[in-house]
């Protein structure tokens, strides 16, 4: 005979967060974590729990952020080479703007000085760098630092208002310092004859690689290199020592302060730092184009630019980068279609202004409460309550299976009520034990599976042959008797059982 | 310094005045900052000159023989513009303030969509009529008349004179009127106005109206010396918005006095031979910033600290 065929077992995955990433290592193991060389941080935050369930250990990876910028920026860098002449320019084009707008973003989000001078700052020190090279002859590795000389002093000197004036104010006056820019640079003699622009910079691609594809793929590994090196030092400062003095302050300056955190020395100190930045991004922007003209510092660059950062939202990384690949698709991308590209971009920005709080990478956060604002909601507009957990309470309760438990003896408990009728009580009554109709059966198991608190006793009261029943009901504690519940006395064992019934019926209706 | 300079001055400070008390009002009473405050002077800029187009030859066929053809025009012109402004306002007040005015972050996503309305009008604008610029007939006469003995140029008095009219009866009805009453209210205390019966949506649509409106009559005023195009808006709107700034956001009276004084440092500075008309942004950006550094709050700022 042939073995019998087994039947195909399949697990279904249960639980809210089946997709998290779970690593089930071997408990007896010992942990082994990489650390980023030169500092004590890991490079994934996992984070070691005990499954209270399967009474194992599991690792579950907290922050899958390093994940999504892996796969984003490598597929970028895997995918550019294969891509047209074009498209590889727009790419470059898109690592440096996403540089610029890191950058801008320490300074809007995480020193919270509102400056709209970012391109000012980097059109300046774009000229000093090229200037430098074509009229001082230095060379073109040393440009970057000296763009990113020049940006520290520019930056100084900007600071020093941003603690005097309100944001609003601050943000509206470096609007001003872009023209006051453009209004110095076109006044210097010497480039009156190139109308205020200077060309012929020596730069890292070769000149006969100029507009070539070797050329065009050179520029574009550079550009995703200073990428990378905004994002790090966006990571360096916003999350180190800096970072964390400014965030504590935006939680609550007075407390900041009186904890002994100099938050303005730390906010001038990240605005300085960032122009540094901003310098050297100029210098890079100067050596990429190989020129360099008075357009850098117009007011629809300035513009487009913060229409970057705000589509993707400000105060974050991700955001910025975000905002600046649409931004640069479309107007980049689409250059066929003329003006309608900026239209189609403000009309982007007004639909994320419309709807999303905080720009797109906001949006998670967004939804998240206004699911929870909308459960509470429905919570609060239930007018029967019972069986469900208040989320203050959920924290103390260890196992919490007694949380879904609960809700779940309440929909029982409710389904059971509408079953109970008088054919019902009369059918219990004509014959407590037996066998008994559905509806009947499902509530006698019901009853029969409550906690023993929740029960009653029967005593019988007098001699054998000729006894009276009373009903009793459970205290539920250990040690302490049950208590009579009243004096009325059954004939027979049956009546008292269906006496008990009545009284769980009652309960059951009351709950 | 001769009486042209002083009118001329006088001129600037008229439209630049009337930019700035838009947005000032604006900002105190509703608490955004109207971006597209150029897109509206550009858009009103346009209806004026396609009114003129129209009724220029209507005008001279009717009153031609009475020699009120050019007054009536002007009127008209001017008639157009504001409602081109004021309608503006609308458009403003339903994109910008009605959809997100009870929202989180309000401040910064209506600067933001102020800002793409600008943008988009600009481009629109530009797609529609070309970057050619166009020119408005000069309804509010030519020529100079010599007064004390000194030349003065007729449209520029006429600018001061109808601006002086118009924004008084604009500041009277704002201290008269029921409506301007209310307003005045939730310039206040937006909280409070509300707590006693005055809808913050029913008021904000009048301001933004009045202030589109004044836009576009500065539109008309600034045009007959500047042509009409596209992006017109841009200097009127960073010059309005500095002024505001100088005079302290909210402050009506520092919004004039700004209004004067940065029309009188424009007027010099075009003047000196050795600085000239290209230094003119430059020497107010660094005037406004000298004077921001001692009052941070502008010339008349007080609100702030109320509406924190």
């Amino acid at each position: 005979m042939a073995p019998q065929q087994q039947p195909e077992k399949r697990f279904y995955e249960v639980g809210r967060r089946r997709h998290e990433i779970t690593l089930m290592p071997d408990g007896t193991e010992v942990w082994r974590r990489g650390r980023v060389p030169l500092t004590k941080r890991h490079w994934l935050a996992w984070r070691g729990v005990s499954n209270p369930k399967s009474l194992r250990r599991e690792r579950r990876l907290l922050d899958k952020r390093p994940l999504w910028w892996t796969i984003g920026l490598g597929g970028l860098l895997v995918a550019t080479p294969f891509l047209s002449d074009q498209a590889i320019n727009i790419a470059a084009i898109f690592c440096i703007f996403s540089a610029i707008n890191v950058i801008w973003t320490l300074i809007i989000g995480t020193a919270g000085i509102f400056s709209l001078a970012t391109m000012a700052v980097v059109g300046m020190s774009g000229y000093a760098a090229a200037a430098a090279n074509v009229y001082l002859g230095v060379p073109w590795p040393l440009m970057m630092p000296v763009g990113a000389l020049v940006g520290l002093v520019l930056g100084g000197f900007l600071a020093l208002p941003s603690t005097r004036l309100d944001g609003l104010y601050y943000a509206l006056l470096t609007l001003g310092v872009a023209e006051i820019c453009r209004v110095f640079v076109s006044q210097i003699k010497a480039l009156a004859p190139a109308n205020g622009s200077i060309n012929q910079v020596d730069s890292f691609i070769p000149a006969d690689w100029l507009l070539q594809r070797p050329g065009l793929l050179l520029g574009f590994f550079a550009a995703f290199a200073l990428l990378l090196a905004a994002l790090l030092v966006f990571r360096l400062i916003n999350s180190e020592r800096l970072g964390l003095l400014l965030q504590a302050a935006r939680e609550d300056e007075a407390f900041s302060e009186a904890t002994g955190i100099d938050y303005r020395r730390a906010r001038l100190w990240v605005f300085v730092l960032s122009s540094g930045a901003l310098g050297a991004i100029g210098a890079f922007y100067v050596m990429f184009y190989r020129s360099i003209s008075l357009a850098v510092f117009s007011l629809d660059q300035l513009l487009l630019l913060f229409a970057m950062i705000v589509i993707g939202g400000l105060g974050r990384s991700e955001g910025a980068v975000i905002g600046t690949a649409i931004v640069v698709l479309i107007d980049k991308g689409m250059l066929d279609l003329g003006p309608l590209r900026i239209i189609i971009v403000t009309a982007v920005m007004i639909g994320v202004a419309l709807t999303a709080h905080n720009g797109l990478t906001g949006v998670r956060a967004q939804f998240r409460n206004f699911r929870n604002r909308k459960k509470s909601e429905r919570r609060a507009a239930r007018t029967e309550k019972g069986g469900e957990v208040m989320p203050e309470e959920a924290t103390e309760i260890a196992d919490k299976q007694q949380v879904y438990y609960r809700l779940f003896d309440k929909r029982i408990r409710d389904r059971l009520k509408a079953q109970i009728t008088p054919e019902l009580i009369a059918e219990h009554k004509a014959k407590p034990l037996g066998q008994h109709s559905d509806a009947l059966d499902r509530v006698l198991n019901y009853f029969r599976r409550g906690e023993m608190p929740d029960k009653y006793a029967i005593l019988r009261v007098g001699e054998y042959t000729s006894s009276t029943y009373k009903v009793l009901a459970f205290s539920g504690r250990p040690g302490h008797p049950p208590r009579v519940v009243d004096d009325k006395l059954y004939a027979t064992m049956d009546e008292a059982y269906h006496a008990v019934f009545l009284l769980r019926v009652n309960d059951l209706l009351a709950s | 310094m001769d009486a042209g300079l002083i009118v001329y001055a006088l001129y600037l400070a008229a439209i630049y005045g009337l930019m700035a008390i838009g947005i000032s009002l604006l900002w105190s009473s509703v608490g955004m900052v109207n971006m597209a405050h150029g897109a509206t002077f550009a858009f009103a800029g346009y209806a004026a000159y396609f009114a003129a187009i129209w009724a220029g030859p209507l005008a001279k066929d009717w009153l031609g023989a009475t020699g009120w053809s050019q007054p009536a025009l002007a009127v008209f012109i001017g008639l157009v513009a504001i409602c081109a402004g004021a309608l503006f306002g609308v458009v403003i007040y339903l994109v910008a303030y009605l959809t997100i005015h009870d929202k989180q972050n309000f401040p910064v996503r209506s600067l933001i969509i102020t800002l793409a309305l600008n943008l988009a009008t600009v481009q629109m604008l530009l797609w529609a009529f070309g970057p050619q610029q166009k020119a408005l007939p000069r309804v509010f006469g030519v020529g100079r008349f010599d007064w004390l003995g000194m030349s003065i140029r007729v449209d520029q008095v006429v600018t001061i004179v109808a601006t002086t009219l118009l924004l008084g009866t604009v500041l009277v009805w704002l201290r008269h009127s029921r409506r301007g009453l209310e307003i005045r209210a939730v310039m206040q205390n937006a909280e409070g106005a509300a707590l006693c019966g005055i809808s913050s949506r029913k008021t904000a649509l009048p301001i933004m109206m009045l202030t589109g409106a004044l836009a576009g009559l500065a539109a008309v005023l600034l045009s007959q010396n500047v042509f009409v195009s596209p992006t017109a808006g841009v200097t009127p709107l960073i010059k309005g918005l500095t002024i505001a700034l100088l005079g302290g956001l909210g402050s009506v009276p520092g919004a004039v006095a700004g209004a004067v004084l940065i029309g009188f440092i424009e007027a010099a500075t075009g003047a000196i031979p050795f600085l000239g008309q290209r230094y003119v942004l430059f020497v107010q950006f660094t005037f406004i910033v000298c004077v921001l550094l001692i009052r941070p709050r502008g010339l008349g700022g007080l609100l702030d600290e109320t509406r924190e």
